[in-house]
């Protein structure tokens, strides 16, 4: 399979891990990426103005023939949102006459998370794929809220099952994560910093009492709020957390038996050392049982 | 052929701006004219005796009134000259007052050309006017109501009440409808099957109803006064004669337990059931798909009624009229995931808490969670759940929620005084006699109100909270109740679906039976001799329902009861040997008049006269008896005779919009330039490209066609196919080389005076740009064409 690649900003920034194990996931995978040639910011950095922002995307989606990937959910958003737009004339032929290469018709734009459970799927035989299940691991799916939307893409947009779905495929088994679909507050986190604290602490504490060992993250936004900021809502909050986020293409890696330097896993701010410890230990029992 | 002329001044009304004296010495010169006359007010008694007089004294065939507009005094004038012994269809009017003297005020010399141009295009057409029969057609007194639900109840017992016989085809077991399954209902409170049972028994027992059950309407043929119904009632495996309706003795024995439909998943019933205690007719019903064929109820039957090898039965039967009273079906609330339906147990429908207030329902009247079957002591209504959400593809109101909202919450709070309850809105909507009180009654009784659509329904901790934006507070809550109610929107009833594609009805975006008109014709549908009553047509309440129930009786009862039917001849007929049975006309219709068997076939009693057919037709094999080719070919030639002005136009103008439009234009004086000479046809969808060419070809500078609004079409979507046409034309225009901008088609509704007008100044100074008709040929070298004698 061979897909376009779109990393967009975030892949070069505070998100380098992401890309890294993004790269690293669909290598293994067999999956072809060709980076798209030039490409631009996916629009968020616009959404205030309707062409400018559905522009954005549609210079990136034509600079290239085939289906195209990306990993940041937010970007993921953008293009397909600008694909419904574009649906309409009238955006069509403003945002046309902006581009060189004209936007004719649509595409298919994937996440990586779909990409790696269609290439699992349709795996002959899933074991030599999944070398290392991570059995024993629990894992608190999170969505946040730009996957799914908009409405009529990946799942469904309320009450969504694929990252469980993957979590079970990989031999994980996901929690009850109530606040999975709560926004991570990345957009509102600058003016509305006690807010947002408010909620990432319930979303953190949430996935904490559903048992989970780490949360499994889908972009670098919500990545950020949870990973990056959790010392400073620790020490905001006065409790310990402590609680790994790993990009859904870090656990996607380890399971496909990838390195944890493979998949930049020493890169994430809360350490992920517990989660390869206890895969570690359970590889050790299940090894045990073998010999048994 | 004599004609007779006669030139209205209507006081000063068109002698202020026109010279009747001189139009009529003109009208004197025209062809076949054997008498002229100018009048002061034709319409007077003065007037029509003159015209009486003429036709007798000088044998007059056909007459001319110049004057107002035929949408005005036609009906008037029809009558005077058949008083005098002519068909009523010998007549043809010149709008020489709302489409001349009052919109040309300040022209009177060219509005005087116009004038005469105009008498000479009636004229023209009066030479060619045949005398039409209505003819009269024997029709059938039975009416098929299709839907037991309380509108085709009501509208069964009227019709039979007034002597015709009714066919009652309903789908389920019993009749009733929702409203059967309803506790107390609004805005009386009564209690709802107490006030309706009557009435379904009523039914059961008027010896002119003929009630069919548990039966499917499997095809429909014919038109108004004659339509054919076929269809099957399927086997209750019970025999209908025999059984007493006891119910306890077989379904007491029957071993097999399913989620009870009438309850909505509430309950359970047996697999050979009761729907309802009120059942009507009584008998007991097996569910062929959970019966497992053990004969326990067989052998407990007191009169041997249970029959396994029952079949279903065929029925077949004429009636004139039919009710379409198919209700609705309710929005699946699971869609809107983010409220939990059919996640968390505790979260149900506006629906179920109908049954669980309902003293004969699943609980005994008691309102329980489903989780623990303890009292909910706290209670959420949540409105709007499927209704004005584009979310979910209905942005319509449901009209009926809030009501039903305001109805049980103060039920639960008059049960269980400590019980809290709270209704979550976006606006309460209230409005209907004794609605508002109601409404206040409820705050009275302390249920809250909290304003904001509802963000999310969430479990913690085994607890259901209600996450959402308290907008006149101001700021997020979130709230924990035991029981969440949603309050589902009413959606049509894809049950009905089947009928509507047998009878060609048109729905609305709200995927709606469309009615006729949404304001004048509540409850008839755009084919003859339909009628559409209750939710078939849209939510609303049982009242409505029961008025439009009323309403669609009265009106088949018009139809009906003096058993024959008189016919509009203004239809379309076929020249069987001109006709090649490509079947067009049939896919143009609107009315589904047209059938092609070999050759077309008209049926003229569905036929409304639109004139699509006969515009449509590529061999000229369909034409109309009033408003023909002929005639109108004739009225452009004498439109093009002249040509007095530059530019000239010849406009078609749809003589329920655009006519009546440029009419009001004239009554309300709006000035416009005197360029165009209107012809009134019946539907844009009946000028034919042929009348188009005609008009350039006679040296008109350019075409305007005027139609409904789209999606205003009297006719449905005859101006839709009108625009079509004038596409196709214009592309074979610019292909020999004539300006395509030349043939305009343009939307005005009756009441856009103002547009019409506009889009005639505008289509001048277009036209004035062109240069005269041909211009564009000669810069191409062409010849030109004939009749551009400028
Ligand atoms: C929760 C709730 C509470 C309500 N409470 C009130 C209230 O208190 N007061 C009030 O005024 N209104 C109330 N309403 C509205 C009320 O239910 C409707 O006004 C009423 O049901 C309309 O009646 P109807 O005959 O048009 O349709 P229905 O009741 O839907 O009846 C239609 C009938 O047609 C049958 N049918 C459908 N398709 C076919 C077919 N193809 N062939 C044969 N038969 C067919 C159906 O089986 C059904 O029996 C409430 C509605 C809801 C949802
Ligand atoms: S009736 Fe009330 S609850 Fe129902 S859709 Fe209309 S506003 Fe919403």
């Amino acid at each position: 399979m061979k897909l376009a690649y779109y990393p967009g900003c975030v892949a070069r920034s505070t998100g380098r891990e992401y890309e890294i194990s993004t790269l690293a996931v669909c290598r293994a995978l067999g999956v072809e990426l060709e980076e798209i040639d030039d490409w631009n910011c996916c629009g968020a950095t616009h959404v205030s103005n309707e062409i400018v922002s559905t522009a954005l995307a549609a210079r990136n989606l034509v600079r290239t023939e085939l289906p195209v990937m990306a990993s940041c959910s937010i970007c993921y958003s953008r293009l397909r949102a600008a694909m419904i737009r574009l649906k309409d004339r009238k955006v069509r032929e403003r945002v046309n006459e902006a581009l060189e290469v004209k936007y004719e018709g649509e595409k298919d734009v994937e996440h990586v998370i779909e990409t790696i459970t269609k290439s699992l799927g349709e795996a002959e035989d899933l074991e030599d794929l999944v070398v290392r299940p991570l059995a024993g691991l629990k894992a608190a799916p999170y969505y946040g809220c730009l996957l799914t939307r908009p409405g009529g893409g990946i799942d469904s947009p309320e009450n969504p099952s694929i990252l469980e779905n993957l979590i079970r495929t990989l031999g994980a088994e996901p929690t009850d994560f109530r606040l999975k679909m709560k926004c991570c507050c990345g957009p509102i986190f600058m003016p509305e910093e006690e807010a947002a604290a408010e909620t990432l602490i319930r979303i953190l504490r949430n996935a904490k009492e559903s048992g989970a060992d780490f949360v499994v993250a889908l972009c670098p936004l919500c990545h950020l709020m949870l990973d990056a900021n959790q010392p400073l809502l620790e020490k905001k909050f006065g409790e310990k957390i402590d609680l790994p986020i790993l990009y859904v293409t870090q656990m996607a890696g380890l399971a496909l038996g990838l390195g944890a330097e493979e998949l930049g896993l020493e890169m994430n701010s809360v350490s992920t050392r517990s989660v390869l410890e206890k895969l570690e230990a359970a590889e050790g029992e299940g090894a045990e049982k073998e010999l048994c | 052929m004599r004609i007779g002329v006669y030139v209205c001044h209507c006081g000063l009304n068109i002698a202020g701006v026109l010279e009747p004296s001189s139009l009529t010495e003109f009208a004197k010169t025209l062809p076949d004219v054997e008498v002229a006359r100018d009048l002061q007010f034709t319409c007077s008694d003065t007037g029509q005796e003159t015209i009486k007089e003429d036709i007798v004294e000088h044998k007059l065939d056909s007459v001319v009134v110049a004057a107002c507009s035929p949408r005005l005094h036609e009906p008037t004038f029809r009558r005077v000259i058949s008083e005098a012994g002519l068909n009523p269809f010998m007549l043809e009017m010149a709008n020489i007052r709302e489409q001349c003297s009052w919109v040309h005020m300040d022209e009177p010399p060219q509005a005087q050309e116009k004038a005469k141009d105009l008498i000479r295009m009636a004229v023209a057409k009066a030479a060619l006017l045949n005398p039409l029969q209505g003819e009269t057609m024997p029709v059938s007194r039975g009416v098929l109501i299709v839907g037991g639900g309380v509108a085709g109840i009501q509208a069964a017992l009227d019709l039979a009440d007034s002597g015709l016989h009714v066919y009652l085809v309903e789908r389920k077991p019993t009749i009733g409808g929702y409203m059967a399954l309803l506790t107390d209902v609004f805005p009386t409170n009564d209690c709802s099957i107490c006030v309706l049972a009557p009435k379904m028994t009523d039914v059961y027992n008027h010896p002119l109803i003929t009630l069919m059950t548990y039966a499917e309407i499997l095809n429909i043929e014919g038109s108004v006064g004659r339509f054919t119904v076929s269809g099957v009632k399927k086997a209750r495996f019970v025999d209908e004669k025999l059984c007493k309706g006891c119910i306890n003795e077989c379904a007491g024995v029957c071993p097999v337990e399913v989620p009870d439909e009438y309850e909505f998943g509430l309950g359970k019933r047996k697999a050979i059931y009761m729907p309802i205690p009120q059942s009507v007719p009584l008998i007991a019903c097996v569910d062929p798909e959970a019966c497992i064929g053990c004969g326990l109820c067989s052998e407990a039957c007191p009169v041997d009624a249970v029959k396994y090898d029952q079949r279903q039965e065929e029925f077949r039967f004429d009636v004139g009229a039919i009710i379409v009273a198919t209700g609705w079906q309710s929005f699946d609330p699971a869609r809107k995931e983010e409220y939990g339906y059919g996640r968390f147990r505790d979260v149900i429908t506006g629906l179920q808490v109908e049954r669980l207030l309902n003293a004969a329902g699943p609980t005994g009247g008691e309102v329980v969670r489903p989780s623990t079957g303890e009292v909910a002591k706290s209670v959420a209504f949540l409105q709007c759940v499927g209704s004005r959400d584009e979310t979910v593809g209905n942005q319509y109101c449901s009209r009926v929620c809030c009501m039903y909202a305001l109805k049980n919450a103060p039920l639960i709070k008059e049960k269980y005084p400590d019980a809290e309850v709270s209704i979550h809105y976006i606006d309460l909507r209230a409005g209907g006699e004794g609605y508002e009180e109601f409404y206040m009654r409820a705050q009275r009784l302390g249920v809250n109100f909290i304003r904001g659509r509802v963000s999310e329904v969430e479990k913690v901790d085994g607890h259901l909270r209600v996450n959402y934006e308290d907008t006149l507070l101001g700021g997020f809550r979130s709230k924990p109740y035991d029981l969440v109610v949603l309050s589902a929107g009413l959606e049509a009833n894809k049950e009905a679906d089947v009928i509507g594609n047998l009878l060609g009805l048109s729905k609305r975006p709200d995927r709606f039976f469309e009615i006729a008109h949404p304001k004048m014709r509540p409850v008839e549908a755009h084919i003859d001799g339909v009628f559409i009553a209750g939710c078939a047509s849209g939510p609303k309440e049982i009242q409505v329902s029961i008025a439009q129930g009323e309403a669609a009786a009265a009106k088949s009862m018009r139809l009906l009861l003096r058993g024959e039917l008189t016919l509009d001849p203004v239809v379309a007929m076929v020249d069987t040997e001109k006709c090649i049975g490509c079947k067009l006309c049939v896919e143009t219709c609107p009315s589904k008049a047209i059938s092609v068997d070999k050759t077309a076939l008209v049926d003229e009693a569905a036929c409304k006269g639109c004139g699509t057919c006969a515009a449509a037709c590529p061999v000229d094999a369909i034409d109309m008896r009033l408003f023909s080719d002929e005639q109108i070919l004739a009225q452009v030639r004498a439109a093009t005779a002249v040509k007095g002005q530059y530019p000239f136009i010849v406009g078609f103008l749809c003589n329920w919009c655009s006519y009546a439009g440029a009419d009001l234009a004239g009554t309300s004086r709006i000035q416009y330039p005197t360029n165009m000479r209107a012809i009134r046809v019946m539907c844009a969808g009946r000028v034919d490209p042929a009348f188009v060419i005609e008009a350039l070809k006679g040296g008109a500078d350019g075409v305007l066609i005027s139609g409904c609004r789209l999606g205003e079409c009297h006719y449905s979507k005859g101006n839709y196919q009108a625009y079509q046409r004038v596409q196709v034309l214009r592309g074979v225009l610019e292909k020999v080389g004539i300006n395509p901008g030349r043939v305009k088609i343009v939307w005005c509704a009756a009441s856009e005076g103002e547009i019409l007008a506009k889009e005639v100044r505008t289509f001048v100074r277009e036209l004035k740009e062109m240069g005269p008709v041909g211009t564009e040929l000669r810069v191409l070298g062409v010849p030109e064409p004939p009749g551009g004698d400028r």
